[in-house]
């Protein structure tokens, strides 16, 4: 099989590091807080009123006040909190174990990504990875061409 | 958040075509595809002179300073993110807009870039407590953005510049002025 057989089969996308938007494991992070918007922006402005979005404030506002926050935003908090750390997990394992083939099929590429919505459809159409499978997906742009490398997100069945 | 007062002010002074459209949610391709059009001749700017500038002309304008007068030629998106009344608690219905930036600068495509989050208001209340309200706010969605959505502090940089650099001039309180720059700072070094 030629290399660019061998990487065209080996292409596999569970969810592309940023379009995850659908997907039951990890979402978008516009979703994740979206749906955080919804389930506790009342309590939110009520109970935890002048805190931010970032370092971990509202979460700890919730565990303070726990009787205050209603039980759709506990639970809601619970699984944005643990989609966001899935998401960032996923992410940094694909860089760990992508970095060897990055390194040899795409060393000198520039423009890192260049993810074509196009690209993703194909990929997931050629997906053949079985549950459990971690492995390192990347194809090269038709388009391009070679010095294009594409990197998508492992799977993470 | 809505495009009604997304100005997608790029390289060359186009405009988006989307941006154009009226009350159409802003989306990750639309924020991923202003952002990376990147210039060769983007100059380079270094955030901490912005500041400077700011600092020295509070209730005097910024439009015709060195270094404020060059961001228009980076690669740069408006949004509009509430916060909660002279406060930096951003809005929870603003939560998206804050998740849809973190979304796109995680892309491949942006991954290797530097940001920058410029904070306006308008001209309502006091010059130099909106300059430095407007340098909180903006350190905020800079701070949610390290910390919740996990950006790399060294991709992000953030600077308030009140009401000194209006987007409409002649309506220096109209909330239209009430915006947040992001604006790309060129590659990582």
């Amino acid at each position: 099989m030629n290399r660019l057989g061998l990487l065209s089969g080996a292409i596999v996308v569970a969810s592309l590091s940023l379009a995850g938007i659908g997907r039951a494991d990890t979402m978008s992070y516009a979703d994740a807080v979206t749906a955080l918007a919804k389930d506790c922006g009342a309590d939110i402005k009520k109970v935890c009123k002048g805190l931010n979005l970032g370092n971990n404030q509202i979460q700890d506002c919730r565990q303070k006040n726990e009787a205050k926050v209603s039980p759709t935003c506990t639970s809601t908090l619970g699984q944005v909190t643990a989609s966001i750390q899935q998401r960032q997990a996923a992410q940094t394992g694909f860089f760990k174990i992508c970095a060897h083939d990055a390194a040899q099929y795409c060393g000198g590429v520039k423009g890192e990504g260049n993810i074509l919505a196009s690209v993703e459809v194909e990929t997931r159409r050629q997906r053949q990875m079985q549950p459990g499978d971690h492995r390192c997906g990347m194809a090269i742009d038709p388009n391009l061409g070679e010095r294009s490398c594409l990197f998508v997100n492992c799977a993470r069945d | 958040m809505f495009v009604r007062q997304l100005r997608a002010g790029l390289t060359l002074g186009l405009l988006l075509a989307a941006g154009n459209a009226s009350a159409q949610e802003l989306s990750n391709q639309q924020l991923i595809d202003s952002l990376s059009q990147i210039s060769k001749a983007a100059p380079a700017i270094d955030p901490a002179l912005l500041a400077q500038e700011a600092n020295a002309n509070v209730g005097k304008g910024v439009a015709n300073q060195p270094n404020w007068s060059q961001l228009a030629n980076l690669s740069q998106l408006l949004v509009e993110i509430d916060f909660e009344n002279d406060s930096i608690a951003i809005e929870p219905k603003s939560y998206r807009t804050v998740g849809l930036i973190a979304d796109a600068l995680h892309h491949p495509n942006l991954m290797f870039y530097k940001f920058l989050v410029v904070g306006h208001t308008s001209s309502t209340g006091d010059a130099k407590h909106n300059l430095n309200l407007s340098q909180q706010r903006a350190d905020a969605i800079t701070e949610a953005l390290a910390t919740t959505f996990a950006i790399p502090r060294d991709r992000l940089s953030s600077v308030g510049v009140g009401q000194e650099m209006p987007v409409d001039p002649a309506n220096p309180k109209a909330a239209d002025n009430r915006r947040v720059q992001l604006i790309n700072l060129g590659r990582i070094k």
